[in-house]
């Protein structure tokens, strides 16, 4: 115990003196002359270097206090972003938003090779029990609070009774989505593995997907509240469904096309795969704009979910699941580093300075709404005891999903987006800083840490 | 959108690429010398570039500078990793010495020659002609080891002894080059519009050492440790950005600052090899990427560029020429090579490309352009040539 005590303070001066030293480097560099582009670019690069760099010394520092290494990224992301130090300012953000996409494409192909399909089948009740209870408990919960809390205290008094009803609706319905992200970033670094794991995982996927139907729902529900639309769009519904089943599609046959890839390349995996994952995000995104503009059919094919169908299909449908997971692993913490530290940065400390009291008291009721259901799901699907106790803890955190559906509802109701984006932006600051805690403390409880290859990387 | 669509077909065709010219891919005996080498993967620069398909105008080009720098970093560390001092000392002093002086004089020849012909001949300032003839000169003295990859195994077994010497040779000779490349950084420079270079030397020298040795003590703390491979990787390429970035930043080469950074891990890290398995994990398309982003800033609008660019690489036949002549011939123990070693030096490779787009990045002016054009047509000349010649040398010779 002695032995290791010292160990951690000798890692803990190494890390430090790093840490400063990338900090005087990113003063010094902050104070040049920056005149030509080249030197613009450099300044991008070497942000780059830097944010990946610290964020890792700074995670490794707070996982010696047993903090999962996602808070670290997270913590650096916060401390260099636009509303600290300013070191990352928001058109460096923007720029470095490519690395964002590659990495959410990544993380999806992740998420799909996570999942097998015999656990599924095992634990499919349970997952369809916790998916129905949290959508519905979380989404009527944090609706009607808010709704009473604003009415009864006159919180925003500008809007009319119509007006904070959408509002209550789409804050609740934003409420149910998760983020996959950083539930696999955790499961990954735990190395975790059982049926906790594989619950939580299953649930939080099968709701990135339910989500974009669930929020086309409370569009068109919230169109019908402010006399906009008709009583229900079902043109809105086909496209959707179509939308989602054509993405799955193309999933598969992807999935199918890397197992051939595996079976009669085997070369470059890593490369392969990283250059896959950016690919199929871009081409999707300008395939949808692409058939928007020039022949007005809306394909919205959804890049996350086709990573996510290939990962499952070349996970479960060939033989190469084992060799897909452990090439994808090589460049996954980079990946992992870069999101989360450029999600750090974007977190919005404008808006939970502005709003932190209604903010704190929605994570509060989304807290609660969360241990209820998965309580109940426990119970109903007959799971352990100590389970159904902590499986609240890991579905609190909140990122991008959750952003981007406050974006578009925004674009379809711009006299609410004002409030609906500030306060969106404030309840995911509290739950993606507090959400990979507690996740990890779940895991921690459930006792799954270290169950992959029986190997913990925790500092135990 | 334009950028993320130029780096999409950039990654596609160099993954694809990579596959057809490093793996199984046959064809006639012309064509695959021009495929082995990577050569059309300047071609496809061109044609991305704002020449022909404008794919990768200004502004795509802007986007992706990062990615230059670090294509740039990666093979200045790639490059540091070859001067493993314990290996080099397996092999008798005199190679080392053969390869110094070999690199210098081609790039002395050169750069005079490059230097006078500016001065005479084009308007341009003293100062600008000085950084053009260094970097052609530089660019010249490198050797790539392409010609003695595709000798065949009968002509290389006639003479062991020569393929042995100039393998040695052309794996090290850009050293000097290199580093003499990088004191043009040192005056901390911008191009101003009538090409004369502003800054202060002192400045340059001093910053840049003080960033070197801030990176070299910063990779230190970080492999103080073992690491796992995955936080190896991270490291490895956060390194490289940090470096490549702060060189950018501190108008220093992003290739030179790499190249010591690898120079000192070689020699004193234990890690050395897992970290060199990392670096050639992406050797090949980095390679690829390279050529694609020098191609992008080719410009053939005036005619006369492809002679001068002939004439450049005859130029520097002669430089290669005297220069094995002088390394054979001045050295006793060396008189057993023949005198014509230099006709097994020309092809000219990765770094000489990597010095080239350096260059092209960091003094971007109408000229700079114009200049790696002319490098760029000696290259490719240079790749055809350099087989037959290596090939009669060894044939003719006793």
């Amino acid at each position: 115990m002695m032995d290791r005590n010292k160990q951690y303070i000798a890692d803990l001066k190494t890390y430090v003196i790093a840490v400063l030293l990338l900090a005087g480097f990113a003063l010094w560099v902050k104070r040049m002359d920056i005149g030509s582009d080249w030197q613009q670019a450099g300044m991008t690069t070497f942000s780059l270097g830097f944010v990946l760099l610290s964020a890792y010394l700074v995670a490794q520092i707070l996982k010696i206090t047993g903090l999962p290494l996602i808070s670290g990224y997270i913590f650096v992301g916060i401390l260099a972003g636009p509303f600290i130090t300013g070191f990352l300012n928001n058109e460096m953000v923007l720029r470095l938003r490519l690395v964002d996409d590659l990495a959410l494409s990544f993380i999806a192909l992740v998420a799909g090779g996570s999942l097998r399909k015999t656990f599924l089948l095992s634990r499919g009740r349970a997952i369809v029990v916790n998916i129905l209870l949290l959508s519905l408990v979380v989404f009527v919960m944090v609706g009607l609070s808010f709704y009473f809390i604003t009415i009864r205290l006159r919180l925003i008094p500008e809007l009319s009774s119509s007006q904070i009803t959408v509002l209550a609706v789409l804050l609740g319905v934003i409420a149910i989505a998760r983020s996959p992200s950083s539930a696999i970033a955790i499961i990954e670094e735990c190395r975790a593995e059982g049926m906790f794991s594989a619950t939580v995982l299953g649930v939080t996927v099968a709701l990135d997907v339910l989500i974009i139907i669930f929020f086309t729902m409370a569009l068109t529900v919230s169109k019908i509240i402010m006399g906009q639309g008709m009583p229900v769009d079902f043109q809105a519904f086909g496209i959707l469904s179509s939308a989602v089943a054509g993405s799955l599609a193309l999933g598969i046959l992807f999935g199918k096309g890397i197992s051939l890839y595996i079976e009669k390349v085997k070369h470059d995996l890593p490369l392969f795969l990283l250059f896959f994952a950016f690919s199929v995000f871009k081409i999707s995104l300008f395939l949808n704009a692409f058939m928007e503009t020039r022949f007005a059919v809306s394909l919205q094919l959804e890049p996350l979910l086709i990573c996510i169908s290939a990962g499952f299909t070349v996970q479960n449908f060939s033989r190469y699941g084992p060799v897909f997971m452990e090439n994808l692993e090589r460049f996954a913490l980079p990946i992992f580093v870069l999101f989360f530290s450029l999600a750090g940065a974007s977190l919005n400390l404008d808006a939970l300075r502005t709003t932190w009291p209604l903010a704190l008291f929605l994570v509060m009721v989304r807290i609660v709404g969360i241990f209820g259901s998965t309580w109940l799901a426990g119970v109903i699907s007959g799971d352990p005891k100590p389970h159904r106790r902590i499986a609240w803890m890991a579905y609190i955190t909140q990122a991008g999903v959750a952003i981007g559906l406050a974006q578009l509802a925004q674009r379809r109701f711009p006299e609410l987006g004002v409030y609906l984006t500030t306060l969106v932006l404030a309840v995911i600051t509290i739950n993606q800083v507090a959400g990979p805690i507690t996740f990890k403390m779940a895991l921690r409880l459930a006792g799954e840490i270290g169950g992959k290859n029986g190997i913990s990387q925790e500092p135990s | 959108m334009k950028i993320i669509f130029a780096l999409f077909i950039i990654l596609l065709l160099v993954f694809s690429g990579y596959h057809l010219t490093f793996r199984r891919f046959r064809l006639l005996v012309f064509a695959r010398r021009f495929y082995l080498t990577g050569t059309e993967f300047l071609f496809l620069g061109l044609l991305l570039g704002p020449q022909f398909l404008n794919i990768l105008d200004v502004d795509a080009q802007k986007g992706l500078a990062p990615c230059a720098a670090l294509v740039l970093g990666w093979i200045g560390l790639i490059y540091g990793f070859q001067f493993e001092i314990k290996k080099l000392r397996r092999l008798p002093l005199d190679f080392f010495l053969a390869a110094s002086l070999e690199g210098l004089v081609t790039l002395t020849l050169v750069f005079i020659g490059v230097y006078m012909a500016m001065i005479h001949y084009f308007a341009i300032s003293h100062s600008l002609a000085m950084v053009v003839a260094i970097t052609l000169g530089a660019a010249a003295g490198c050797t790539a080891q392409t010609a003695l990859a595709f000798l065949p195994a009968d002509v290389a077994g006639r003479r062991p002894d020569t393929t042995r010497l100039l393998r040695f040779i052309s794996s090290i000779d850009g050293m000097f080059p290199l580093l003499i490349f990088g004191l043009c950084f040192s005056f901390n420079p911008s191009v101003e519009m009538d090409g004369s270079l502003l800054g202060g030397f002192g400045q340059g020298i001093l910053s840049s050492l003080v960033a070197g040795l801030g990176l070299l003590f910063l990779f230190a703390l970080f492999i103080s440790h073992r690491r796992l491979k995955k936080d190896l990787i991270l490291i490895v390429i956060g390194m490289t950005l940090l470096a490549s970035g702060l060189a950018l930043v501190l108008r220093f080469s992003p290739l030179l600052i790499n190249f010591f950074v690898g120079f000192w891990l070689v020699n004193l890290s234990l890690d050395k090899e897992r970290i060199y398995q990392i670096l050639m994990t992406v050797e090949k398309p980095t390679y690829l990427l390279l050529l694609v982003f020098l191609g992008v800033h080719l410009s053939f609008d005036a005619p006369g560029l492809l002679f001068i660019g002939i004439a450049y690489c005859l130029y520097r036949v002669l430089g290669k020429t005297v220069a094995g002549f002088v390394v054979t011939r001045l050295n006793p123990n060396l008189q057993q090579y023949p005198a014509l070693l230099g006709f097994g030096l020309l092809a000219q490779g990765g770094l000489s490309l990597a010095i080239l787009l350096d260059f092209q990045l960091t003094f971007h002016c109408p000229v700079s352009t114009r200049v790696i054009s002319i490098a760029v047509i000696a290259v490719i000349c240079n790749e055809f040539l350099s087989p037959y010649f290596l090939e009669r040398m060894l044939k003719t010779t006793k």
